[in-house]
């Protein structure tokens, strides 16, 4: 049957269909166009293309009148008596990224140069300001022509890098390169004083959306509804609105009902619906439950609403329901009249208002409020369930674009009211208005500045800000970054013990990647994106609207409560605008529109059929995926369109965007998805076509383009991880990002605080499809090392490793390590400045003990210098004022050091030293240092299956167990690592890559195709292995063969940061903390080592009370004071003069010194700064010590 | 001590193949831990000349000083003079500083791109001060012996653009592989042990021929094969089984236990010595057995060892069974 299928010569050309592979034909496409941070391009384009405009345009005027001022004195009279001011704000204008030079030149700024110089890559944003006086006189008014202003700079934005304001946007790649740019970088990220940041995806929860719940009994409330409101471009909070219904046992003895009740914005209780529905003018019990349940013939509904009904028994009219809920404002005594008008402003403006804060929305309210008491009660009658919270389609993502735009609104509305309080300055005081002077764009600058060099989102210093949005883009390996340009963050309290959100939910297959995650506290919070996920931008509401309202949709001004029934509600971005009665074309010709690209791609059309519901999405932050068309069991792409894909010249015809404009590829978001039926493979449908009975559907609406995609940036550097134990995969993807690689190819122009790079990188064996998409081949991190699965000697048990010296010798993960070291020649005042230059013994004060040597004239330690310890590297001085110090005689020391020396436990060589100056137009110098790392036993390896390991012994080539053929193992690894993980991948990845090995071709290791570990077995037969990977080997120390065969192949393994001479550590006497006396703390300040409560312990268990005195005093803040024995206070000690004395007691001679802990001296101390007076009486114990003696 | 009867044997080696870089031999009536001996010190103590001090001039390459140290070192040297250098810390007249002809030798390499296509660096740009210590590739280019010279480029040591220049001085000396890896002369040393097989032919008939080349397909390597002519069983390459035991799981696995039995012969084994070049490898093998005399020497039945053995005291009554 298949044969007559595939191969049928009846079959025209025309209509072949593809395979999986052509799949990937298509799935380069979509990279080449798109890369793999098109959501932040995207997002941040969307940002500066409309939102900014939107933002400026939806601004009201400043309009500023003249307050009269009292002037005394008989001044002279103005004609006119008031003087009207109005600035509007119209067309914004954004520059290329420039920068401006301390003497004020405005020069076009590179990336390379804002990542140098510690700049900022920012555009100037002008905007075009129009300002109208109108004088008024007594009788007469002039109204000034509205004068242009012309473009007036309102601030800075910072540009996000490849966004189409970039001036890198779609550079060629020489010229990238010659601008000193990665060509591999992808951009996604803003350069702030020369660190590149990254906005971390913001989930939250999606607003205007009804979501119905049940209470955990017992409980109040038995079920609530709850809807966070949020009218589109609005800065404001969501409003929120909850209808409960009490559960039946709730209040103890008194009413029993199932009362339903609302809780409306800024209203102290809660309200009955009906009650709300009076106010809002339903006032008839039968035209409030028309608007609840729309069927009178469903009694179960209806009996439900009974209670409620006769709840509101006594509130009979509009005004007294909108008295009753004044009354339960925040206004106290005022009154009737203005009870009603202030609650009738509530329903206006502050109680859904998605649905309208305009006037006359009254009607369209009910409906909305009907509909979520409609929903409350399917839920309470079991006709539907209730929502899921973690649903992935009620999730909506705040990209750089949303997040920048919030913040802007923000700024810009803080621009406009220090603009109107100095125009109201100017007019009041009768001055001239300059706009230049009074529109500030500093504001907006640092604003923006502020937040995306903090992290804190939000106004310094102001509530409410959400910290880490903004963080520094990870450079430590090229998927690293990527990963970082990918992330996503929940701002759930991480504390929470709530587990469900956390956990991976169903509806985010295809979006979030299964296996990336951190581990422990932000576990499922920090989620990644999935290769081909797309984040909506958002588009206008208002095409789809008219379309609706063209295809005969009927809204609620044309019906009768009765028909809705019958027929289907249509919400748009969850405001209900209508209905209509034939949903199967309408439904049929908007995805037909969106196919052809007529309407928005990204609009999601749900069609919820059960609950008669057609739901429509334009809103930003949507995550959809892009997947094949199926109609009638079939692909509509076809083999012709591929080759037509494969056969093209450039990459700018045809492509990605021409396979989704023919209608071959839709975006389907996470709400639509539950609406299609989607097939696995394309060879799913192959057989649903032949075996019709067996199939799992019939009508399949689409077809995956491939299931590998479900994975995210880390995941898919990971070979078969389809056969490894979930954790492990997670366990991998976090540690990808500590491998040493090559992490952008011009690392040697870049000063990057810490920077590793491997010598020889190799590009995996065995290697899975998505990598080529990565840039895994070019820009690699690890080494095919041929590894051993065997005990040999022991010294590999507990995840260490054997490694082979003579492979290390030979460069066998050889790496570099790079630290730069920054300093600027500060300003102190406006005269003193430090300067750069060489310290001089003799007039320096507090010069460090390293050694100054390695300095050059210009105080910097020239290139090629071989540094250790704590070299100075940077020599820095400050001039200090001769007065102050010592009276009369000059001191010796005019100057002060602030020179940076090497950190202590590093040495290298001095690799480049850059000098230049930065945004403050100050001298500013970075050196970095270079250092060889060479693997040594303690430093960190891992393959690419969550099996780590550090070295535990390198043994020469001659002692390494050797096979047949002369191949000894770069790594041993113990055989214990493996039956407990269950990292079935690695050994697979182990035969495949001898097989690639000696084929002489990557080895494919994708997970879901259908390569078996039988297939690999019998190609590694024929090159002459024993067909498992096992191998006789023989023991290198004595000749002897080996009893077992040992598992032997390839293996690619990563280096991870982590070494041991970063981490060696033991400290005999050295640095203490001031305030304490106690030992520093850390490696870095090189301190002691914790004897902790524990170890504490286990010596009283030991009863070893003199090591425990030791290690806790005398190692520690052993101090003496002098006591009065007298008073038990603190006594004057001068062992010099040998002179004791307690002034308080006039006491000389009964003083004892005392050895007590500093941090106890200390806190005798602030005891008595809070005149508390802490004795310590010593002659009871003397005397009971004479007494002892004198027994003896 | 004073038995009679002597253990002492004479190992004989059979050459089989020889060329400049590669030798196989057998050696026979010998122990393991003779042939391993023998193994370990061609890896790690025949002594070869290499690159161990470099002192850069410029070096405006994308590789760093370290970078390119490292590279030169791993440049296997013709090293035949070897043997008789000294070893710098052993030689008294000098530091080592490429001054002194007993213990290293000097080498020169300046080279400056100024065309556009980026010029390759390569050990044929390094000057030696010593004709008899080159790099292995240039002086097989000169003799035209041993491998294909043809389009050997050199071993590339950086790539250089326009206007970047390396300049170098560097000291090459005599060292061993087990103080680091570019002093050893070996690529690979192996040895097996000669395996001895003996097929069952009275079980072997009761297969069927389908059976038997199943039989034979077993082995990954091409030991077995069936005689066209009389299609039994033969040994082809006895040497090419490699002790997978595939073929014995086999014939247990076709219900056929015991179809072949196979030993490895103790005394006997099949050498290969794969040189990198630095010293032909027959005189790889004589130097290693000179080393073996040599540190044999050292620790030969002596007045020395005696001392020696009267440090032990007491424990030297229980080494000698009490």
């Amino acid at each position: 049957m298949a044969a007559v299928e595939e191969y049928d010569p009846m079959v025209d050309d025309e209509e072949e269909e593809i395979t999986q592979e052509d799949a990937w034909a298509v799935i380069s496409s979509f990279f080449e166009e798109k890369g793999l941070v098109r959501q932040q391009l995207d997002s941040f384009d969307e940002f500066i293309q409309n939102t900014l405009q939107e933002i400026v345009d939806e601004s009201a005027h400043i309009e500023v009148r003249s307050e009269s001022q009292h002037k005394p004195g008989p001044g002279q009279h103005s004609d006119f008596q008031e003087t009207i001011y109005k600035i509007s704000f119209g067309q914004i204008y954004l520059s290329k990224p420039t920068f401006t030079e301390q003497h004020g030149d405005v020069r076009p700024l590179l990336p390379k140069d804002a990542r140098l110089r510690n700049l900022t890559y920012s555009a100037s944003l002008y905007v075009d300001v129009k300002e109208t006086i109108i004088k008024k006189g007594n009788n007469c008014e002039e109204v000034s022509e509205p004068e242009p202003l012309g473009k007036v700079n309102i601030g800075s934005v910072p540009i996000m890098l490849r966004s189409s304001y970039c001036t890198l946007y779609q550079m060629s790649e020489e010229d990238l390169t010659d601008r000193g740019e990665c060509p591999y970088d992808q951009g996604g990220y803003f350069i702030i004083n020369g660190s590149e940041k990254v906005l971390i995806a913001q989930e939250k929860m999606s607003t205007n959306h009804v979501y119905v719940f049940k209470k955990r009994q017992p409980n109040k409330y038995a079920y609530v509804a709850e809807v966070r409101s949020m009218a589109e471009s609005q800065n404001r909070p969501p409003s929120s609105m909850f209808v409960r219904m009490l559960s039946r046992a709730s209040a103890k003895g008194g009413s029993s009902a199932q009362y339903i009740r609302a809780t409306l914005p800024y209203i102290r209780t809660e309200i009955p619906i009906v009650i709300v529905f009076r106010a809002l003018g339903f006032v008839a019990d039968k035209d409030i439950l028309e608007h609840i349940c729309y069927d009178f013939s469903d009694t179960q509904m209806m009996e439900l609403l009974r209670p409620s009904l006769e709840e509101a028994f006594v509130i009979q009219n509009q005004q007294v329901a909108l008295d009753y809920i004044g009354k339960r404002g925040s206004t106290v005594g005022v009154t009737k009249e203005k009870r009603i008008k202030y609650a009738k402003e509530i329903l206006q403006r502050e109680m859904l208002p998605h649905v309208g804060m305009g006037e006359y929305c009254e009607t369209k309210k009910a409906y909305y409020f009907g509909y979520i008491i409609h929903r409350l009660l399917l839920c309470a009658l079991g006709r539907r369930p209730e929502d899921d919270r973690d649903h992935y389609g009620n999730k909506r993502l705040d990209l750089a674009g949303p997040l920048l735009g919030g913040l802007f609104r923000m700024l810009f509305r803080k621009l406009q009211r220090d603009v109107r309080a100095r125009v109201q300055k100017c007019v009041d005081n009768g001055q001239a208005v300059n706009l230049y002077n009074i529109i500030i764009a500093k504001t907006i600058t640092s604003g923006l500045k502020y937040s995306l060099a903090t992290g804190n989102w939000g106004q310094a210093n102001a509530a409410g800000t959400r910290a880490g949005v903004s963080q520094v883009l990870n450079r430590l390996t090229y998927a690293s970054t990527l990963s970082h340009l990918r992330r996503l963050n929940s701002p759930i309290g991480r504390e929470g013990k709530l587990a469900k959100p956390r956990q991976l939910h169903n509806s985010q297959w295809g979006m979030m990647c299964p296996a990336e995650t951190p581990e422990g506290q932000a576990c499922g919070l920090v989620k990644n994106l999935a290769l081909m996920v797309y984040v909506t931008v958002g588009s206008a509401a208002n095409p789809i609207l008219e379309f609706l309202e063209e295809w005969s949709t009927e809204n609620f001004e044309e019906i009768s409560p009765a028909v809705i029934a019958q027929a289907t509600k249509i919400f748009v971005n969850g405001c209900w605008v209508g209905i209509h009665r034939s949903p199967d074309l309408l439904v049929k010709t908007l995805r037909q529109l969106r196919r052809q690209v007529d309407v928005n791609t990204e609009v999601g059309v749900v069609r919820d059929i059960r609950l008669r519901e057609l739901r429509l999405y334009t809103d930003y932050g949507r995550c959809s995926r892009p997947l094949f068309i199926v109609e009638n069991q079939r692909l509509l792409i076809k083999k012709k369109d591929i080759r037509a894909l494969q056969q093209r010249e450039s990459p700018d015809e045809g492509g990605w965007h021409e396979l989704v404009a023919n209608g071959y590829i839709e975006y389907v978001d996470t709400e639509e998805e539950e609406t299609t039926m989607i097939s696995m493979t394309i060879n799913d449908l192959v057989t649903a076509r032949l075996n019709p009975e067996e199939a799992y559907s019939e009508n399949y609406t689409h077809c995956e383009i491939h299931p590998s995609l479900i994975l995210g940036v880390c995941a898919s550097i990971i070979p078969f991880p389809d056969h490894n134990q979930s954790p492990r995969n997670t366990y991998q993807s976090a540690m990808g990002k500590q491998a040493m690689g090559i992490y952008v190819t011009n690392y040697q122009l870049r000063m990057d605080t810490l920077a590793y790079v491997l010598y020889y990188p190799q590009k995996p064996l065995v290697t899975t499809r998505a990598m080529e998409h990565l840039h895994f081949r070019q820009l690699p991190a690890g080494i095919n090392a041929i590894v051993a699965i065997s005990c040999y000697s022991g010294y590999n048990q507990e995840d260490s490793v054997i490694m082979n010296q003579s492979s290390i010798d030979r460069g066998f993960f050889r790496s570099l390590f790079f630290r730069s070291y920054r300093d600027e020649e500060k300003r102190m005042g406006t005269l003193i400045k430090e300067e750069f230059g060489r310290p001089n013994r003799d007039n320096t004060m507090g010069m460090r003990h390293g050694s100054y040597d390695k300095l050059d004239d210009d105080g910097l330690a020239p290139p090629g210098t071989r540094c250790s310890g704590e070299d100075v590297i940077i020599g820095k001085t400050s001039p200090i004022a001769q007065d102050e110090s010592s009276q009369g005689q000059p001191s010796r020391y005019t100057r002060r050091d602030h020179s940076t020396s090497l950190r202590h436990s590093e040495s290298g060589m001095v690799d480049q030293v850059l000098l230049t100056t930065n945004a403050d137009g100050l001298r500013f110098v970075k050196v970095r240092i270079r250092s060889v790392r060479i693997p040594q036993i303690g430093d960190k390896f891992s393959s690419r299956h969550g099996q780590k390991g550090t070295v535990g012994m390198t043994y020469t080539q001659e002692d390494m167990p050797w096979t047949v053929e002369g191949i000894t193992p770069d790594i041993i690894v113990n055989p214990h690592a493996i039956p407990s993980r269950m990292t079935i991948g690695q050994l697979i990845e182990c035969i495949m890559g001898k097989v690639a090995a000696h084929v002489g071709k990557e080895g494919d290791a994708t997970p879901f195709t259908d390569v078996t570990v039988d297939n690999i077995s019998r190609a590694l037969h024929k090159c002459g292995y024993q067909m498992r990977g096992f191998e006789t080997m023989y023991n290198g120390h004595t000749g002897r063969r080996l009893t077992a065969m040992i598992f032997l192949g390839p293996t690619y393994y990563q280096r991870l940061k982590h070494m041991v001479d970063d981490k060696i550590h033991s400290r005999a006497r050295g640095p203490v903390q001031i305030l304490t006396r106690q030992p520093a703390e850390g490696r870095s300040r090189d301190g002691g080592l914790r004897f902790g409560e524990m170890e504490r312990d286990c010596m009283i268990a030991h009863g070893a009370a003199h090591f425990l005195k030791e290690r806790l005093f005398d190692q520690s803040d052993a101090y003496s004071v002098h006591v009065c024995e007298r008073c038990g206070l603190i006594a004057i000690a001068n062992l010099k003069k040998n002179s004791f004395e307690c002034r308080g007691c006039k006491n000389k001679t009964d003083i004892v010194q005392v050895r007590i802990p500093y941090a106890c001296k200390l806190l005798f101390q602030e005891l008595m700064a809070m005149a508390i007076a802490p004795r310590m009486l010593t002659k009871d114990i003397k005397t009971t010590k004479v007494q002892k003696k004198k027994v003896v | 001590m004073e038995s009679t009867t002597s253990y002492q044997r004479f190992p004989k080696i059979k050459i089989r193949e020889m060329k400049d870089d590669y030798l196989k031999f057998e050696l026979h009536s010998t122990d393991t831990s003779v042939a391993n001996a023998l193994r370990r010190i061609m890896l790690a103590e025949v002594p070869t000349i290499a690159i161990d001090l470099v002192e850069i001039e410029a070096n405006s390459s994308v590789l760093n000083d370290e970078f390119i140290a490292h590279r030169l070192g791993l440049i296997p040297l013709t090293s035949t003079r070897a043997m008789e250098m000294r070893f710098s810390r052993d030689c008294d007249a000098c530091d080592g500083d490429g001054q002194c002809e007993y213990c290293s030798v000097e080498f020169h390499l300046s080279v400056r791109c100024d065309q556009d296509q980026t010029l390759d660096v390569t050990s044929a740009d390094l000057i030696s001060s010593d004709p008899s210590v080159m790099a292995v590739d240039v002086a097989a280019r000169s003799t035209s012996s041993g491998y294909d010279a043809s389009d050997n480029k050199g071993i590339i040591i950086v790539k250089l653009r326009r206007g970047q220049e390396l300049r170098l001085r560097a000291i090459a000396r005599k060292g061993i592989g087990k103080d680091h890896a570019k002093w050893s002369p070996a690529a690979t040393v192996t040895f097996m042990y000669e395996p001895d097989i003996h097929i069952n032919e009275d079980l072997m008939e009761t297969l069927t021929l389908e059976d038997k080349k199943n039989w034979v397909e077993s082995s990954p390597t091409k030991v077995f094969d069936i005689d066209p002519n009389t299609q039994h069983v033969v040994v082809v390459d006895a040497e090419a089984y490699t002790y997978d035991d595939e073929v014995i799981k086999k014939a247990e696995a076709m219900g056929k236990p015991g179809l072949v039995e196979i030993y490895a012969k103790e005394d006997s084994f099949i050498f290969t010595v794969e040189s990198t070049g630095a010293v032909k490898a027959s005189q790889l093998v004589l130097n290693a057995i000179e080393i073996l005399k040599q540190k044999l020497d050292a620790v030969r039945l002596s007045e020395d060892t005696v001392e020696a053995d009267d440090q032990f005291g007491e424990l030297n009554a229980h080494m000698r069974g009490g």
